[in-house]
């Protein structure tokens, strides 16, 4: 048993390392990059240009799109590369990605199951940010029940007829490509009738409506898509195969180990934020109840980083994934919204206390993570779900009823 | 990069467990409830000691394997899985303890023996008192012409009543330490102190009995041999704990697939269903704890002691809520004599409380907290 990384994974590290503190400037973060970008004659048409910069910026560094083949732009990175490169961007804080789904589902799905020419067209302009994607899989009659999903497609030469409705989707107004899932046949069992398409956002008959949500913000909407057209080379796999190859894109989420990092830092503050808050004449980390709390979160993190461990270890053994995927998803949200609630609680009477007011403590970043937090139990899989697939796919419980 | 057990560890802990499963199967464990004193069978102790595991993480000269931390985690676990009372895991522990004292005098003479059966050693460490472990020890060593005399009370020491040689925790102005002092010396008086597990302990009185040879590990090691044998007692306990947990999780699992209800196994309720669910993740978290503590305790890292309590606190919590979902979800039957539901609650129980509950050992974590991260001001 041991948890070091060889010699040449270290090596890696330290030049990522040193790469990381030249790019990211004294400031701890690539803003001077965006900014610069957002300067450029030409950055007033592409209000991302600031952010497509730094994605490419890292692209160029070979820092993204690790576990893809050379070929297509990727780095044919080892398993412990991918989270050491994951992991080091999480210490320092990176900003995040604006093509995050691209680099982390729809790339994937592509290497695995796309075709030669998908594969050509679509992944460089992946890791190159000039491609924004967006996921929509949920519509309003399907969300747990993915499979029961309306939204029809319908051969017609050589086009798919696109007719229906998504929701839910993160970032669709920014975003110039989807993928989809559409019932292509519908008499068909219900796994059955689905495929996997690829649609440009151009295409006329799509409207996109943003919906704002529970925290005010912008980042899901509405999509209709009325007698749009899709080439049908834009077919991911075989027609009527899309199923299985949604529910591997759903596999690809890394070790999480990314996730240990983010939240071991946000400990460090809730830990600092405790010491200048006050409980009468005492600071707020007196109070043996807070310490306990706080020191619990610290256990869950540690629990959390040495599961991931082990999921690494399993992957570089070639093992079959263990029960870590599933047990660290619904571990990790609860962590989460546990530590903010941690925190709301640590502000005591503040807490409440508005973003725009005078007496705002850290300027409302709390109610701000306790929100997020609690997305991150709906998204992706509810934390429900995740306990069905652990109770049948990891304890060998019978099978709930399902048609 | 290699999270996981050696070869070896993986066919000692099959080994372990098949053998209990056939000689110590739980009912015995039950019989010793009503049993007084509950001691495990001499001819089971006599194979467990021929197979050479109290001498598992002690080095070769002295008898044993010379295995690591981890290899005795390893047993521990498949013990509290297969409810198996003292005193192993007090043996194991004093062998660890006596081992790493290098003590020429005990590890030459004792150690052998105690690894070969031929003698029992004990360790106290807790005192009445409401508090944990080294910094709580107030009984005294005092050396009088060149004897050292141990003076204080100690509780739920594993088997006192049965054992040739106590390692017993005191304190001089230097800090605190261990001595090895025989159980029959003058001044030392053993009374009874039985566990709600069948586990026998004892309370045990010393009024200036002498101890055999110095300090153990010497003056200037001995705070920290003790310090660190505290520390591998709480990982073989969480180990323990961990062994407990997973057996009430399987003992529910298969009841959940055969117990039919309204026409269907209970196990498709999610009522139950996400509550095993739940279980798993902790035992998870709690397997991923338990060997980066081990692993941290073998490589002398500096998060050893902090990555302890968090395996103990976690897996303090994980085994006895899951000996309640046991119970819960079995419903009549598990709450009846019979069924092992209650061995398990009643050892998590128990060992939740030992060498540090879930408070201590958070407040042990916070404190490492404050040191590593940033000192704010003591209030
Ligand atoms: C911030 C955010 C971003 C998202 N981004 C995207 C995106 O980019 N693309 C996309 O396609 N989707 C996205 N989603 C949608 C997300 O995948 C769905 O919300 C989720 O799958 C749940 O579906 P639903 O909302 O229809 O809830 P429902 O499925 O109706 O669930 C309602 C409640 O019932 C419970 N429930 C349902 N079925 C069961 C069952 N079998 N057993 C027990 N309990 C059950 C659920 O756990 C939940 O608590 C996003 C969601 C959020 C919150």
């Amino acid at each position: 048993m041991d948890l070091e990384f060889s010699k040449a994974d270290e090596d890696y590290r330290q030049r990522l390392r040193a790469w990381l503190r030249d790019n990211l400037g004294e400031g701890g973060s690539a803003n001077a990059v965006m900014r610069q970008a957002e300067k450029d004659p030409g950055a007033a048409k592409d209000p991302l240009a600031g952010a497509r910069a730094w994605a490419r910026r890292l692209h160029e560094a070979g820092y993204v799109g690790l576990a893809w083949p050379k070929e297509y732009g990727g780095q044919d990175a080892s398993f412990t590369e991918q989270v050491i490169c994951a992991e080091e961007m999480a210490r320092v804080r990176t900003p995040p990605l604006i093509n995050t789904i691209g680099l982390t589902i729809i790339g994937p799905t592509l290497v695995q199951h796309g075709s030669e020419e998908q594969k050509r067209r679509f992944l460089p302009r992946i890791l190159s940010a000039d491609d924004l994607w967006c996921q929509g899989f949920s519509e309003p009659e399907a969300g747990s029940d993915l499979a029961s999903l309306r939204c029809r497609a319908e051969l017609d030469g050589d086009e798919f007829v696109v007719n229906g409705q998504k929701v839910w989707t993160s970032l669709a107004f920014l975003s110039n490509w989807m993928f989809l899932l559409v019932r292509t046949d519908p008499d068909a069992p219900k796994r059955e009738g689905i495929s996997y398409l690829l649609l440009d956002m151009k295409t006329p008959g799509i409207n996109v409506r943003p919906l704002r949500n529970a925290a005010g913000g912008q980042h899901f909407s509405e999509v209709f898509l009325d007698d749009v057209r899709v080439p049908r080379d834009n077919l991911v796999g075989e027609l009527n195969r899309g199923w299985s190859i949604a529910r591997s894109s759903l596999d690809h989420e890394r070790s999480g180990l990314s996730g240990v990092i983010a939240l071991e830092e946000t400990l460090g503050r809730l830990w600092r934020m405790a010491g200048g808050l006050k409980r009468g004449t005492d600071q707020a980390l007196a109070d043996a109840g807070a310490r306990r709390a706080l020191a619990q979160h610290w256990i869950e993190i540690e629990g959390l980083r040495h599961l991931g461990y082990r999921t690494l270890s399993d992957q570089i053994a070639g093992k079959p994934p263990g029960p870590g995927a599933s047990v660290g998803k619904l571990f990790a949200s609860e962590v989460r919204q546990e530590m903010t609630r941690t925190a709301l609680q640590l502000e005591g009477p503040l807490g409440p206390v508005a973003k725009r007011s005078p007496h705002v403590v850290e300027r409302g970043r709390w109610h701000a993570a306790y929100f997020d937090a609690l997305a991150h139990s709906i998204g992706g899989g509810t934390s429900e779900i995740m306990r069905n697939v652990i109770a049948e796919k990891v304890l060998g419980l019978p099978r709930l009823q399902d048609d | 990069m290699d999270f996981d057990l050696s070869e070896e560890q993986h066919a000692l802990q099959e080994m372990a467990r098949d053998f209990l499963a056939e000689r110590w199967p739980t009912e015995r464990s039950r019989q010793l409830l009503d049993a007084r004193p509950a001691l495990i069978d001499d001819d089971v102790w006599r194979e467990i000691v021929e197979m050479g595991w109290l001498g598992v993480a002690a080095s070769e000269e002295a008898g044993g394997i010379g295995g690591d931390v981890t290899t005795a985690a390893v047993l521990c676990q498949e013990a509290g899985r297969g409810v198996l009372p003292g005193p192993f895991e007090s043996s194991l522990v004093a062998a660890i303890a006596l081992d790493r004292s290098r003590d020429e005098a005990l590890c030459k003479n004792l150690l052998p023996e105690l690894i070969a059966g031929s003698r029992r050693v004990s360790v106290g460490i807790e005192e009445p008192g409401g508090l944990y472990g080294p910094d709580a020890v107030s009984a005294e060593a005092r050396e009088e012409a060149g004897v050292w005399r141990v003076s204080g009370h100690k509780i739920l020491v594993p088997e006192a009543n049965e054992a040739d040689r106590l390692l017993v925790a005191a304190r001089t102005s230097q800090g605190p330490a261990l001595w090895c002092v025989p159980a029959a010396a003058e001044g030392v008086t053993i009374n009874r102190m039985d566990r709600m597990d069948a586990q026998s302990c004892g309370e045990v009185i010393l009024e200036g009995a002498a101890a055999e040879g110095g300090v153990l590990a010497g003056a200037e090691r001995g705070e920290a041999l003790l310090r660190e044998v505290y520390d591998i007692w709480t990982v073989l306990l969480a180990a323990d704990l961990l062994g407990s947990a997973e057996a009430s999780l399987e003992l529910t699992r298969l009841y959940a697939c055969e117990r039919v209800q309204f026409g269907k196994p209970i196990g498709t309720f999610q009522a139950v269903s996400h509550r095993l669910a739940d279980t798993l993740v902790e035992v998870e978290i709690g397997r991923s704890l338990l060997f980066a503590a081990c692993l941290a305790l073998d490589e002398g890292r500096d998060n050893a002691a902090p990555l302890v309590s968090a395996a103990k606190a976690w897996l303090g919590d994980t085994a006895v809520a899951a000996a309640e979902t046991a119970m819960q979800i079995h419903g009549g039957v598990g709450f009846t004599w019979e069924y092992d539901v209650h061995l398990h609650l009643r050892r998590a129980r128990c060992n939740a409380a030992m060498q540090g509950d879930a408070d201590h050992h958070r407040d042990r974590i916070a404190d490492y907290m404050g040191e590593s991260w940033v000192a704010p001001v003591k209030a």
